[in-house]
């Protein structure tokens, strides 16, 4: 019962792959419908879990509190990339995509890995989940199989097995420190040491592929650019998302003492992150590169949760990390379907977007004030923990750092906002068609967007399930 | 849902309905109705509140004047609350905001092009503003600031004039940067207080019981001053103000002017110098001497412009440092006056802002020297745009005369920590700034009102060399430079506009001037009440400096 999210997820990556053959010969638009079902079935069986914690194979595979607020955040990272990749295989989408069964089934896998990743309790499974939920996304990334996203999946997928070497190469020195496998056993037996720190730096840095941090980032402008817009998205908030957990697995349940020498090396990596990411968006014309950035800078906000490793820092976190998925899955739909109907990725081609599609427009200035931390929003809630958090820990020159990286962002964000607004529709300019599924997966996002920042009781939950789960780190030898 | 919770709904409410109003025409009215609402409640409020002071007695500290609180736990783990109140200071806040979104509406009143998202930005920008004047939390406070300041990006981008975009983001931007110091200095204060007595809360009236110590109070204050003070226009931080004012529409300055710059004098008493005395003593004399800046600079500043919006924006930048220097006097008199100084500006530039509004609807230019004698064809907005004029300069019988006199005076006191020759020099500096108002005051609207009308050519836009009767009056301007390219302007008429045919102020029009103007003779006349009002609240902030 406890693997039910991941069978199902698994399941139905299999049943779409197996209708399309069955309905060899017609357009099966409808498969999409059974993916997002499967989904939604997982989601509803992670809540059943929700208070049921435990082992299985041998205490290889657990299901924990957090663990299971990150499998919600892959969830629905998931699920809204799904409604708005429809978008993409409308025939009368430009830059139109092939293989919709395989595209689904190819997601549903990348999913599954990120799901296992968050329950594995063994450094071989660790490692195994992580790549299971990478691999998929360098065929993705390739999807449209034009010149742009085969350069993209390429720098992707070298960076990536870069990365994964590093993080590889990490594993193994924590395996040769201790002599064991699994991660509780490594807790309990590790001793602070140079090698530690190697390992802890080569994991960082793998992780840091995974996170963009720079200078670990170089890949993600060009694999975003290239990649089929529902991918980007999908790039843009749950590779990022299976980033931090396998830090957050690694950095909370392994390193916990000994973490707190290494929130040095985490300051500087957020403020390089978050400047460069910011001040090169600055320059972007290309709204996926744009987004690209924006999303650098953002993880260079997430990792302030490993300046300490109590109870609020993987509060804010986590929480931050769901903000982050819907806020900018919402912008991601409004561009989804910008960019698939006219063509056009520049960032001045959403010119008069308020006057011909008021709502849309609407939709993603809340997105983007969100990225940029600009209350009642959620976006600005989710920061402002985080801020919090660095300050607790004592790095007040970051909070300011990372503040007036803020206005900064909000000066690219609103350069986004003055096309929409300010500038005049070019005559013509036909209004977007607002479809069924991709305009309900932008509700979804945007009134999420709202409500997290607003309504206390999933802050609340989270901290309550952190809390419970640090002290159950805590009774284990 | 108690009745301050009120204040925030109904502008907000406002902001649905004018969303749902299916027919543009009726957006106007409807914005009007809301506003209407909240300028009742608000005398709802002020009447609960004379009941409720007048009631109180003895103890000062600010726990016992808050009145109606408001407190539930929100994020409640991080001692984060919903937490409204209102007090003396912010009483005279609330009711100032009241008068001016009302005005602004009807000042608004022929704003055709997407009327719908204009009043919506509109009233969220107002419903900040309660907000920030009601919390005494800081994370709600900060939530409201900020809500406050950015709907001001699209009012300017989308129906501002000029450089717009330009001004626009430069607003945005410059009062961000200051709000992430802000922010930054909220942290440390949370933080500290919660480290050292193990609550973690950001209630104001916590905060204010925890002794902060004097090191970090050294660092955090300036922070925090700064920070609001780029919205109060501190000089160096004030270049945002005269852009963002040009280019802004009518009641988008007024609101800016009259309402949002008091957020940063606000915060900066209610906030830097309450929480922080020990860092406010450290650093009055520096902030006083910037603030001297403030009022001299705008002043002369405003002698050399040209366009009737940047003359108002500099001479704001003068007043408001007005309001910033009578909070780094730190003594009952000084602190007073400046939250007076508040009420009185906020009123009298809206009025300012709105009648230049009414005057560029006529003439269709805000060149001073473009027009001329136009008291002739409409004199009543002539007779207020004087009345406005002779309150910022500071006659007795209107509010400013008691705001900058009780400033002045209690900058001329001084206080215990600095020496009295600085503050007194300080004083006498900022105090010049008067007669240099009167100056370009005076010059200003006698060029605008008084005189020969510009004699009007039609089609004869470019053979004018400075020749006509207009030029004497430019020769007064004695800027022999300019002199010429002047008189070409000035020959035209305002392009193109006769203006010995326009006409006076239409009834709304007469209702917004009105309104104002009342409020203004109000305060000037019996200012006690409004004194009383005030300086309830002040002790509390008072007694912790000693």
């Amino acid at each position: 019962m406890l693997m039910l999210p991941e069978l199902i997820i698994v399941f139905t990556a299999f049943l779409v792959l197996i209708l399309d053959l069955i309905f060899l010969k017609k357009k099966n638009t409808w498969l999409v419908m059974i993916a997002i079902a499967g989904v939604v079935a997982a989601g509803i069986s992670a809540f059943v879990l929700f208070e049921q914690t435990g082992e299985l194979l041998g205490g290889r595979f657990a299901v924990d509190s957090v663990g299971l607020w990150f499998k919600l955040i892959f969830l629905v990272a998931t699920g809204l990339t799904l409604m708005m990749s429809v978008e993409a295989f409308d025939v009368r989408a430009k830059g139109l995509l092939t293989h919709q069964a395989e595209f689904l089934a190819v997601l549903l896998f990348s999913l599954s890995g990120m799901l296992f990743l968050v329950s594995s309790r063994d450094l071989i499974s660790l490692y195994v989940s992580l790549e299971l939920a990478t691999i998929p996304l360098f065929a993705l990334t390739a999807w449209s199989r034009t010149e742009v996203s085969g350069e993209g999946a390429f720098k992707y997928l070298a960076m990536g097995a870069l990365g994964s070497a590093f993080f590889l190469y990490g594993l193994g020195l924590l395996f040769g420190l201790t002599g064991h496998m699994s991660l509780v056993e490594i807790a309990s037996a590790l001793q602070t040491g140079p090698a530690l720190f190697l390992a802890a730096g080569l994991i960082t840095a793998g992780v840091g592929f995974k996170l963009t941090l720079v200078p670990f980032h170089m890949w993600a402008p060009d694999a975003y650019q290239g990649a089929p817009t529902p991918v980007t998205a999908f790039l843009s908030v749950a590779s990022k998302a299976a980033g931090v957990a396998v830090a957050f697995v690694i950095f909370y349940r392994l390193f916990g003492e000994h973490l707190s020498s290494w929130s040095g090396v985490v300051a500087v990596l957020a403020t390089v992150t978050m400047t460069v990411g910011n001040l090169v968006a600055v320059l972007q014309s290309n709204l996926k590169r744009f987004m690209a950035y924006s999303a650098i800078s953002q993880a260079g906000y997430i990792i302030l949760g490993f300046l300490g490793n109590d109870a609020q820092n993987a509060t804010a976190m986590v929480f931050y990390m769901l903000v982050y998925v819907v806020t900018n899955l919402a912008a991601f739909s409004v561009i989804v379907m910008h960019v698939h109907q006219t063509g056009r990725e520049e960032i001045d081609s959403m010119k008069g977007l308020s006057i011909t599609n008021p709502l849309l427009a609407l939709a993603m200035m809340v997105a983007l004030f969100g990225l940029a931390g600009i209350p009642p929003l959620a976006g600005f809630v989710g920061k402002f923990f985080l801020f919090s958090v660095a300050a607790k820990a004592g790095y007040y020159w970051l909070v300011g750092v990372a503040a007036v990286n803020s206005t900064v962002s909000l000066y690219y964000y609103l350069r986004i906002v003055r096309q929409m607004y300010i500038e005049p529709p070019v005559a013509g300019t036909a209004p977007l068609r607002v479809s069924g599924l991709p305009a309900v997966g932008l509700v979804i996002a945007t009134v999420g967007s709202m409500i997290l920042g607003v309504v206390p009781v999933f802050y609340e939950r989270i901290g309550a399930d952190t809390i419970q789960w640090l002290a159950s780190l805590a009774r284990v030898p | 849902m108690g009745i301050l919770s009120w204040l925030v709904i109904v502008p907000f409410l406002t902001t649905v309905a004018v969303i749902a109003t299916p027919n543009p025409k009726q957006i106007r009215w409807v914005a009007l109705f809301g506003t209407g609402i909240q300028l009742i409640l608000t005398a709802v409020v002020a009447m609960k509140f004379w009941a409720l002071a007048g009631a109180e007695t003895g103890e000062h500290s600010m726990a016992t004047h808050l009145c109606m609180v408001e407190q539930f736990d929100w994020f409640k783990s991080l001692g984060i609350q919903y937490f409204l109140g209102i007090d003396g200071i912010s009483m005279s806040m609330v009711m100032l905001t009241s008068v001016i979104i009302f005005t602004g509406v009807l000042a608004s009143w022929n704003v055709e092009n997407r009327t719908r998202e204009f009043f919506a930005l509109l009233l969220v920008l107002v419903t900040g503003v309660f907000g920030v004047f009601l919390s005494f939390d800081l994370f709600l406070f900060f939530t409201f600031y900020e809500v406050a300041v950015l709907p001001m990006y699209l009012l300017i981008g989308i129906w501002g004039t000029g450089p717009k975009e330009y001004s626009a983001m430069k607003l945005t931007l410059m009062l961000m940067a200051g709000s992430a110091f802000i922010l930054v200095g909220f942290l440390a204060l949370y933080h500290t207080a919660g480290q050292s007595t193990g609550v973690y809360s950001f209630d104001l009236t916590k905060m204010a019981a925890f002794q902060y110590p004097t090191e970090m109070q050294a660092w955090v204050f300036p922070m925090i001053f700064l920070g609001f003070g780029v919205l109060g226009a501190i000089y160096p931080f004030h270049t945002w103000s005269p852009d963002g004012h040009a280019s802004a529409p009518t009641a988008v300055s007024m609101l800016h002017a009259g309402v949002l710059m008091k957020l940063g004098g606000y915060g900066a008493l209610r906030i830097a110098v309450y929480l922080l005395p020990e860092g406010a003593k450290e650093w009055a004399l520096f902030f006083m001497g910037l603030t001297t800046i403030n009022i001299l600079y705008g002043a002369f500043g405003a002698i050399r412009q040209k366009d009737l919006k940047y003359f108002t924006a500099y001479s704001s930048v003068s007043h408001c440092g007005v309001v910033l220097f009578g909070i780094a006097t730190l003594n009952m008199m000084g602190l007073k006056g400046a939250v007076l100084q508040m009420f009185s500006h906020g009123i009298m530039t809206g009025l300012f802002f709105a009648l230049i509004g009414m005057v560029y609807g006529r003439t269709h230019t805000r060149i001073i020297p473009d027009m001329g004698g136009l008291a002739k064809v409409m004199p009543w907005l002539a007779v207020c745009f004087y009345i406005a004029g002779l309150a910022s300069l500071g006659l007795p019988g209107f509010s400013g005369f008691v705001a900058e006199s009780h400033v002045f005076m209690g900058g001329f006191f001084g206080n215990a920590w600095h020496s009295s020759t600085a503050t007194r020099t300080l004083t006498i500096l900022a105090a010049m700034s008067i007669v240099v108002t009167a100056v370009y005051v005076l010059r200003g609207l006698g060029t605008v009102f008084l005189g020969p009308i510009p004699a009007y050519h039609e089609g004869s836009h470019h053979d004018a060399q400075g020749t006509h009767g207009t030029h004497g009056t430019h020769g007064a301007h004695g800027a022999h430079g300019a002199h010429g390219a002047h008189g070409a302007h000035g020959a035209h008429g305002a392009h193109g506009v006769n203006l010995a045919k326009l006409t006076d102020a239409t009834f709304t029009e007469k209702l917004t001037t009105g309104i104002l103007i009342a409020c203004l003779a109000l305060v000037g006349v019996f200012p006690q009440f409004m004194i009383n009002l005030i300086e309830s609240s002040i002790y509390p902030i008072l007694n912790r400096l000693h």
